[in-house]
């Protein structure tokens, strides 16, 4: 009996329930409508800085985003995203218009095919502008073995086919008889990031001529497959182990096994410096000073690329980059965080490039 | 003839011989084994999820809170020049950055608290000052003491995992009392940023909210629509099972395929007869976000609703036809209320997968470096999820407490989201 009446209050209950449920749902889809309705009409109007790129550059793009913000608020915020120098190089290279970014962070040169496809969609004039310098250090656990090694060490142990052999190299030792026997284990970054383009192209490609006397032979050769093959492509048999573009996860990797070694960039290894020390190449460990003078093999100019023709219609995207020039000089924020800051003459002739806009000469690309 | 014989012969069972003593001991032993196992299994689930909770409290509870320095400042004497009708202007905060205003500060820092000064101090230190001023023109003129951010390298000196020239500083400003710990407001207020100290979550948040708005607005009138046609128009015939096992198929599709698809179709240019269409929607922004989630969940607040409809008893209908309702009546006045606490139930959960989601959204943009948080549906944004990973890629050491204590915002978000689930069930369920 009870339970009859409250099935009939609820039957009630739920009818009026009900109406109101119907004219809720018309309000929602109207507000749907209305939303759907009123972002089809944006879009065209001005837009924020746009950036997309390396994830080496990314620290330092982001803390002249913050500061470009910072220095007059109601400005729009800048979007950054790391996603990888090849990555972001191939997204810049699409097209000139809202959707597409107008700066381009690259830890490695532009290549002459990225250059030949961005003229393919009327990319038009480039700004290359060189914002300081990072090294690609070695490192292992302060608990590691105090390895110190060689071009040619890490090419032998690295390799995919050194001397044009398959890689069978298992510890260091293998590799050269005054090294302990170590297993050879590398952990880096895969192979969308420029960060591994420099590391094959500033330690393991010089290694290659420097070990087998026929490697600068290949290197001429009009099909660069047997070059690549030997001197630039990365062994995937185990000893090298893509930790994706997070760097953060070699270092715990490098804390856990005292044994392994990581690449990355220079920044990382100073942040960590409790935890983590250069492997010194060539006798030259990666410090700020030995890689701003050049000595330390493993450093690298740090790009930007803007595009010309969006510096009028974005606003604000000339003064993003006059102040990007205000802050990467020594002792100023950029070098703070990571940067070594490149030396005077070229900081001078970067900051006429943005004065001046002079864009980008396509003949001194490889 | 021998059957009855032979249940005549059959005696009772002895409980007390030793093969039937055996045997129930072998049935209490499983019952035993089988409800440790049970207890088992749930004491290990508990343990992940307490050690889950523990290590992302112990690790993010100093990410709510800020260590502030007591920073005594004279603006005049130190030299900022600037008029009081300038702060009044919008160009204000362009007049005091060029003013040098964190020179000043840095100069103060080092004055009160010894040579290594200006590195106690968070680089966001001088934008403290800034909206002290901002807020109070007359401390220009006066001698005043302002509450800034300490730096992270300060911060972990405190917490005692710092360098020797920062547990100096520490046991010097301790001493003169400069020292003040708070709870950081400015985590749920700010949004992102490069220096640990002044990051928040509020951007995400925003972003988050902002894109479930638009999943909810997309996925919950068309997959509940959807549920209503087949459960009570449709006819059943081979294209209804298929779309019914297409239904069921969609809703296990990993979550990285939706993204793939929603960068293709509302971020992809199309060429249609030699004219190309740009992109439907706005990289990176909610809508696109959550437009692409919306079609992620669709399928699952389909089946929800229409699991929720069938549990609806026919009588209902019945009767509701029996005395005239037409057929959308019925549908509108006794079904769906009837079947609105499932359907609510399972639209709640997977809004609450949605909110959790990171692949799709890393795919359409939404994993940018944004200082403020959006405007609005069109703005370019980050969401939770995506934030948190972003904070545990950072080369900064402070963003690991961040990080976790973004983790604990996401987790009382997603609670919270969940009791709300419970609620409505429980408010709403009929039992027949």
């Amino acid at each position: 009996m009870r339970g009859k009446r409250g099935a009939d209050s609820a039957i009630r209950n739920t009818a009026i329930l009900g109406e109101q449920e119907v004219t809720m749902l018309g309000r929602l889809a109207l507000i749907a409508f209305g939303t759907l309705a009123l972002s089809a009409c944006d879009g065209s109007a001005t837009r924020e800085i746009r950036v997309v790129g390396s994830s080496t550059v990314y620290p330092f793009t982001t803390a002249v985003a913050e500061a470009f913000v910072n220095a007059r608020s109601g400005r729009k915020a800048p979007v950054v995203e790391s996603i990888g120098s090849g990555a972001g190089l191939r997204r810049f290279c699409e097209g000139v218009g809202a959707q597409f970014p107008d700066i381009a962070n690259a830890s490695r040169r532009m290549t002459r095919k990225e250059f030949d496809r961005c003229e393919q969609n009327q990319v038009g004039e480039i700004l290359e502008i060189v914002i300081g310098l990072d090294g690609v250090a070695l490192a292992e656990s302060n608990q590691g073995p105090k390895l110190r090694l060689s071009k040619r060490d890490v090419y032998l142990a690295l390799a995919a086919n050194p001397m044009g052999k398959p890689n069978t190299a298992r510890t260091w030792h293998d590799v050269n008889p005054a090294l302990p026997a170590i297993p050879i284990l590398v952990m880096g970054p895969p192979s969308t990031s420029g960060t591994r383009d420099a590391f094959v192209e500033l330690m393991l490609a010089p290694g290659c001529l420097e070990a087998d006397p026929n490697a600068a032979k290949l290197k001429t050769e009009a099909d660069p497959a047997h070059y690549d093959a030997e001197c630039r492509r990365v062994r995937d048999d185990g000893p090298y182990v893509d930790k994706g573009e997070n760097d953060n996860l070699i270092v715990q990797g490098l804390a856990q096994n005292p044994n392994a070694l990581g690449i990355f960039g220079y920044s990382y290894l100073e942040e960590n410096q409790n935890r983590l020390h250069g492997v010194p190449i060539e006798g030259v460990a990666p410090t700020y000073a030995s890689i701003a003078d050049g000595q330390y093999p493993g450093a690298r100019p740090l790009y930007l690329y803007v595009k010309k023709r969006h510096l009028k219609a974005v606003p604000g995207l000339k003064d993003f980059l006059t102040l990007y020039a205000t802050l990467w000089g020594p002792g100023g924020p950029l070098v703070k965080r990571g940067l070594i800051a490149a030396p005077e003459a070229m900081r001078a002739e970067m900051a006429k490039r943005v004065a001046d806009l002079t864009p980008l000469d396509p003949a001194v690309l490889k | 003839m021998s059957k009855p014989a032979a249940q005549a012969e059959r005696r009772p069972t002895d409980w007390n011989s030793p093969a039937m003593q055996k045997r129930i001991r072998r049935r209490y032993a499983a019952e035993r084994r089988f409800r440790v196992l049970g207890a088992g299994a749930v004491i290990l689930s508990a343990a992940f999820l307490g050690f889950l909770l523990l290590t992302m409290v112990a690790q993010g509870w100093r990410g709510f809170t800020v260590t502030e320095l007591a920073l005594p400042i004279d603006l005049k004497a130190d030299g900022l020049k600037i008029e009081r009708s300038q702060l009044a202007t919008p160009a204000a905060d362009l007049a005091l950055a060029s003013a040098g205003l964190e020179d000043v500060v840095d100069n103060a820092a080092t004055r009160a608290f010894g040579a290594d000064g200006a590195t106690y101090l968070a680089p966001s230190a001088w934008l403290a000052v800034r909206g002290a001023v901002k807020r109070d023109p007359s401390l220009l003129e006066r001698r005043t003491t302002v509450y800034v951010p300490a730096a992270t390298g300060f911060d972990r000196a405190l917490a005692g995992d710092g360098d020797p020239a920062m547990e100096a500083g520490v046991a010097r400003l301790t001493r003169q009392g400069a020292i003040h710990r708070g709870f950081n407001w400015t985590f749920l207020s700010e949004s992102d940023s490069t220096d640990p100290v002044a990051v928040g979550v509020w951007g995400a948040l925003k972003g988050s909210l902002l894109t479930m708005a638009i999943t909810f607005l997309i996925a919950f009138p068309v997959g509940v629509l959807s549920a209503i046609y087949l459960e009570e128009y449709a006819p059943k015939n081979r294209w209804t099972d298929l779309i019914e096992v297409s239904i069921n198929n969609l809703a296990a599709v990993p979550s990285i395929i939706f993204g793939l698809l929603g960068l293709a179709m509302f971020l992809g240019t199309w060429q249609i007869g030699g004219h190309s269409f740009g992109p439907m929607l706005p990289r990176s922004a909610p809508l696109v976000g959550g437009v692409t989630l919306a079609l992620m969940i669709m399928p699952v607040i389909v089946i929800a609703s229409r699991n929720a409809i069938k549990g609806v008893p026919p009588s209902i209908r019945d009767a509701a036809l029996g005395i005239g309702a037409s057929p959308i009546q019925v549908v509108f006045h006794h079904v769906l209320p009837l079947a609105m606490p499932g359907i609510l139930t399972g639209t709640i959960i997977g809004m609450a997968r949605a909110l959790g989601e990171t692949a799709p959204l890393l795919l359409i943009g939404m994993r940018a470096f944004i200082v403020t948080a959006p405007g609005g549906f069109t703005d370019p944004s980050t969401v939770l999820p995506v934030q948190i990973f972003l904070w545990s890629d950072e080369v900064s050491r402070g963003f690991v407490e961040k990080t976790s204590a973004a983790i604990l915002v996401l987790l009382a978000v997603l609670l919270a989201m969940n009791g709300l689930a419970i609620y409505l069930r429980n408010k709403f369920e009929t039992r027949w």
